[in-house]
């Protein structure tokens, strides 16, 4: 049976090719609109997260507990070298690294601003954040030289305090035993991330000089960063470390709560974009069905009276009905297919018309991404959307009295 | 014993505040093999009783015995499947699916009942050839005449082996030759293979064709002659 009435279904699409165009082509263009933008809006921020990790969140993080909420330079971790040499010889970890860090001001003759100071190693913070590959300046170098008291800052902290690469910048600070301090620091790189915001609030030196300069405890920190070889292992490796320390461990998505939120928020957004689609495609699918069961009364009064029972007439109509959805979702999912897959390698460029879209942490090349597993969900939406769109017409061609629609006048 | 037994027949319709009594007291009964009209001029009754008959519609008072069972005693999804087993239709016009060829709308009442493919395949091709239609099995209604359409429609009916077929005004819309042909190829498949047709008309050259001939006016039965 299911042969025949497939054929049959597709042939009975065929009857009216302008409707049944126009209703594919709506599908069509609705499914390839949500995917793109889905897809888009995915892409970048998969891309913000990448980056984000990459560059300075890294995928997990170890303070004192005090220091989430009150970042004070007494709210240190002992023994951190030997925290980080446990947990340098867990298998999953790909590096570790510990920071210093003091909020303080950065000043120059023009101006003065809040800062974050990141006392970092960098030999060791190389294997972990990229920073380093993100300096700007032909001028800039990565704590090349030996000489006390070198500074990275960011590109929009350099515009801010007016400063170049070898400017001098002032920054002054709290110490262990709570006494204000400062030194002078030479700007020796400028780097910039995308993101501003991170930009505008960190500084880099190297940590031995901040522990100098702050009094701190030998063999002690503030941070520890961990990078994984796989960041899905991220909640594990968590687990394994909390046995190891008592110091508070937050992995990516709680350093930066906004990071998780984006990420499943943005599967939520294909879900809602689909749905909000669907359900319009819905109605004017529910009509194109309705209009055909009207056109077909009598055809459809003849097809029960020779014997065609309720059950089969049901399924003839979601039949048809479906196989009309679903072509135009799968025309709509393979040409989202392409254009996702196309422009995920090639990247869209939208810097000309999205200007500051990268002070928000994003870049401004997007490169789309789906999933197979969101294809797959937008497929079983779509079969969905045709079986409900069905039922209203079917309903009306099973109410029909064959005597009547076989009647001749 | 008779195929089909009609008891004090009737169906009213109400329309505001009048009501019709398209089939008004009706006694009849048809045997296995008969040929037979049921002839009256128009809103005498005859799709009425046809449909009454064809478990179509369901009559206002009194019973119809197809083959030992009253019909009226079937659920409205027992007499759709009665009707797929038992009855063959014919329909003045709309008899067949546009959208499937010759041989497809032949098969189809087949694939309904269940059969298998290859008992499908060969009955419609004996079917069309018998309407003489062996050579349009890949044709669709509309590239065929009126006549050769009702003759599909006729191989349709055939093809699910019922004990009866009804045929409401089948040659209505044809000229006289195709009509001619039409009862002719009734009256072989009557005569060679024993199928029982009650077909309705008013159209004299048909019912000159008849082996019985039921004459209604205001769906009572005013004659009932056998030749
Ligand atoms: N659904 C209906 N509602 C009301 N009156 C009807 C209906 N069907 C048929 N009739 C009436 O019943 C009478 C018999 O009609 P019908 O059986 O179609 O006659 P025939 O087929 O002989 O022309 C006519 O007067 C017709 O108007
Ligand atoms: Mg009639």
């Amino acid at each position: 049976m299911a042969n025949i009435n497939l054929q049959m279904a597709w042939r009975n699409i065929w009857r009216n090719k302008l409707r049944s165009s126009v209703v594919i082509a709506a599908i069509t263009v609705g499914l390839f609109g949500g995917l793109a933008a889905s897809g888009i809006m995915k892409g970048m921020v998969m891309d913000m997260i990448d980056n984000a990790l990459e560059n300075t969140v890294s995928h997990i993080q170890i303070h004192d507990e005090h220091f989430i909420d009150n970042s004070e330079v007494v709210f240190l971790m002992k023994n951190s070298n030997i925290l980080v040499q446990k947990i340098n010889s867990e298998p999953e970890v790909e590096a570790v690294c510990e920071r210093t860090k003091a909020f303080g001001m950065a000043s120059t003759a023009s101006k003065a601003l809040g800062v974050m100071i990141n006392g970092i190693e960098p030999d060791k913070e190389k294997k972990v954040t990229k920073i380093y590959t993100k300096l700007t300046d032909s001028l800039s170098s990565y704590f090349t030289t030996e000489k006390k008291n070198r500074i990275l800052i960011s590109q929009k902290l350099a515009d801010k305090l007016n400063a170049k690469v070898k400017s001098k910048i002032i920054l002054t600070f709290q110490d262990y035993d709570g006494n204000l301090t400062g030194a002078s620091f030479k700007v020796e790189g400028i780097f910039k991330t995308q993101n501003a915001m991170f930009d505008e609030q960190n500084v880099f030196v190297r940590k031995k000089d901040l522990d100098r300069l702050l009094n701190m405890p030998a063999n002690t920190s503030h941070e520890i960063a961990v990078l994984l070889k796989d960041y899905h292992k991220t909640p594990e490796v968590v687990d394994k470390l909390k046995k190891i320390t008592s110091y508070h461990i937050e992995a990516w998505n709680k350093i930066d709560p906004y990071l998780e939120l984006t990420t499943s928020l943005t599967g939520f957004m294909l879900l809602i974009f689909m749905t909000v689609i669907l359900l319009a495609l819905g109605f004017a699918i529910v009509n194109t069905m309705l209009m055909v069961i009207l056109e077909r009364t009598k055809e459809l009064g003849m097809i029960m009276a020779i014997g065609m029972n309720k059950r089969k007439v049901f399924i003839m109509i979601m039949q048809e009905t479906t196989l009309l959805t679903l072509t135009g979702g799968i025309l709509g999912i393979l040409v989202s297919i392409i254009f996702i897959t196309y422009f995920g390698k090639a990247g869209i460029d939208i810097s000309g018309v999205a200007q500051g879209i990268e002070a928000l942490g994003y870049s401004s090349v997007m490169y789309p991404q789906l999933s197979l597993t969101d294809y797959l969900q937008v497929i079983v939406m779509v079969l969905l959307t045709g079986i409900i769109s069905s039922i209203f017409p079917t309903i009306r061609a099973i109410k029909m009295k064959p005597a009547e629609a076989v009647r001749m006048d | 014993m008779s195929i089909i037994q009609i008891e004090s027949l009737k169906k009213t319709y109400r329309e505001t505040e009048v009501e019709v009594h398209a089939v008004n007291g009706i006694d009849l009964s048809f045997e296995a093999g008969e040929f037979a009209a049921i002839v009256g001029p128009s809103g005498s009754g005859k799709t009425t009783l046809l449909n009454l008959i064809g478990g179509l519609d369901s009559p206002t008072e009194g019973k119809i015995v197809i083959n030992n069972t009253n019909i009226s005693n079937l659920s409205a999804s027992q007499i759709i499947d009665f009707r797929l087993w038992n009855i063959g239709f014919v329909f003045q016009a709309y008899n067949l699916i546009p959208v499937l060829t010759a041989k497809e709308n032949v098969e189809f009442i087949m694939h309904l009942q269940g059969r298998k493919k290859q008992e499908r395949e060969q009955r419609t091709k004996d079917l069309l050839t018998s309407v003489g239609l062996g050579n349009r099995l890949n044709s669709r209604p509309s590239q065929l005449s009126g006549g050769q359409q009702q003759r599909v429609a006729v191989a349709r009916a055939l093809a699910s082996k019922p004990k009866f077929v009804l045929a409401d005004e089948p040659t209505a819309n044809l000229d006289s030759k195709s009509t001619e042909n039409l009862l002719d190829i009734m009256e072989k498949l009557n005569r060679e293979e024993n199928i029982t047709f009650i077909f309705s008309t008013h159209d004299a050259r048909v019912v000159k064709k008849a082996h019985r001939v039921i004459t209604i006016e205001d769906g009572k039965v005013v004659s009932d002659e056998r030749k």
